[in-house]
């Protein structure tokens, strides 16, 4: 095992590991952007203004 | 007695909880957020009707200061934190959406610029830090990590760092308490000083993004400027965070040649591991916009609901910043820090002035 496995996942902020689903927090916040992407592109979400 | 079966339903029921506790944080950002918009737009009108002179201050601002003037101030409740956590959630959700607002072009020719900048940026305040670290005789360790903290990415970098170079909690928590603290002051220093130079905002996006070290002050500290530079701050801070494996791994294989960290087997693995995957995300939604597969409704709508992430983030770097927390740890870190910091300033100023002079940017 390598020394940066020791560090708990909890508090790791780059690649921080959703203990329910075991994914990161990168690849959480990519799956979302791409449902939004893709609810854009069917025109469920339309014209979101700011 | 639990039985086997009935530990499916357990971790069900505590998924279902970790969910919701979630919940009243993010509508603590949310409000804050919105609070921010609504008052950048009444301000603004208010003045303009009364003819008063008053700076614009942007949405960005008021998050960020409504999220400071609670956290330094008030008890925030227990019942909020898990939902405040989530700003890092936000931030990265909105860096992949705002994919949209680059052609892929932009990228090649901007992130290839970024590169370049950042390449030279790392080294010089890798070495710059470590000279000061020594000079004000700072534990070894704690000089890797707030070498590695303002060279790369800030909080991610030093967290990243810590466990592969066996690190002391210490140690990473004064390194992070003065990254963040200079995160803070950046995001009033820089547009300040760039108002005063005239920057254009690539030139100024650049800057923030080679300058400022946690993603998330990077990423206001040039949506405070104006909305181009925010995008070029976060299209360089990316650029910056895709090297963090490099340095780590680097700084992870000379404690091992010491004999004070475990040696690194799979390079390769390790590099994966700590590549930041939203950046992936990013160059995937900037590719899939280069080969119009949105219509320009539907590429104005991602890079609007990118500004909804990112007002989220803002909130949550107000709140997440309490000076009274950051004070206790210690003065010596945040004084070499502070030193590194504002010499990577100026340094990062030269290579970007030098860049807008070579390359006109």
């Amino acid at each position: 095992m390598i020394a940066a496995e020791k560090v708990p996942m909890s508090t790791d902020k780059s690649n921080p590991s959703n203990n329910s689903f075991s994914l990161s927090l990168d690849t959480w916040a990519v799956i979302a952007a791409l449902l939004l992407a893709l609810a854009v592109k069917l025109d469920i979400l339309k014209n979101v203004s700011w | 007695m639990a039985s086997a079966t009935s530990l499916p339903r357990v971790e069900s029921d505590n998924r279902l909880l970790n969910t919701l506790s979630v919940v009243p944080g993010v509508l603590l950002l949310a409000a804050i957020g919105y609070a921010a918009k609504m008052l950048e737009r009444s301000i603004n009108t208010y003045a303009k009707v009364h003819h008063w002179i008053f700076p614009n201050i942007e949405y960005v601002l008021w998050a960020i200061l409504i999220g400071l003037v609670i956290s330094n101030t008030l008890a925030i409740p227990k019942i909020f934190q898990a939902g405040i956590a989530t700003y890092e959630f936000w931030l990265k959700l909105g860096i992949v959406l705002l994919g949209a607002r680059f052609i892929l072009a932009d990228v090649l020719k901007l992130g290839g610029i970024s590169l370049a900048l950042v390449v030279i940026e790392i080294t010089l305040s890798l070495a710059l830090m470590t000279f000061l670290g020594k000079l004000f005789k700072l534990k070894p360790k704690l000089i890797s990590l707030l070498a590695i903290g303002s060279a790369v990415c800030g909080v991610s970098a030093i967290i990243a760092a810590k466990g592969a170079i066996d690190a002391d909690d210490e140690d990473s928590s004064f390194a992070i308490a003065a990254i963040l603290a200079l995160g803070a002051l950046s995001l009033f220093t820089f547009p300040a000083i760039a108002h005063s130079l005239h920057m254009n905002d690539t030139a100024y996006g650049l800057w923030a993004g080679l300058g400022v070290d946690n993603t998330a002050e990077a990423t206001a500290a040039g949506a405070l400027y104006s909305d181009a530079a925010g995008k070029v701050a976060v299209l360089a801070k990316t650029a910056r965070n895709a090297m963090i494996g490099f340095v780590v791994l680097g700084y992870a294989i000379y404690w091992a040649g010491r004999g004070q960290a475990e040696t690194v087997s799979n390079k390769a693995a390790f590099l994966w591991r700590k590549f930041p995957k939203f950046i992936l995300g990013f160059l995937l939604i900037s590719v899939l916009v280069s080969f119009h597969t949105f219509s320009k409704d539907q590429v104005a709508s991602l890079g609007n609901l990118s500004k909804w992430a990112f007002l989220l983030t803002f909130a949550g770097v107000g709140l997440q910043t309490n000076f009274r927390r950051m004070s206790k740890q210690g003065l010596r870190p945040f004084i070499v820090g502070a030193l590194g910091e504002v010499l990577i300033a100026c340094l990062t100023l030269g290579l970007v002035v030098s860049a807008n002079w070579i390359w006109g940017l």
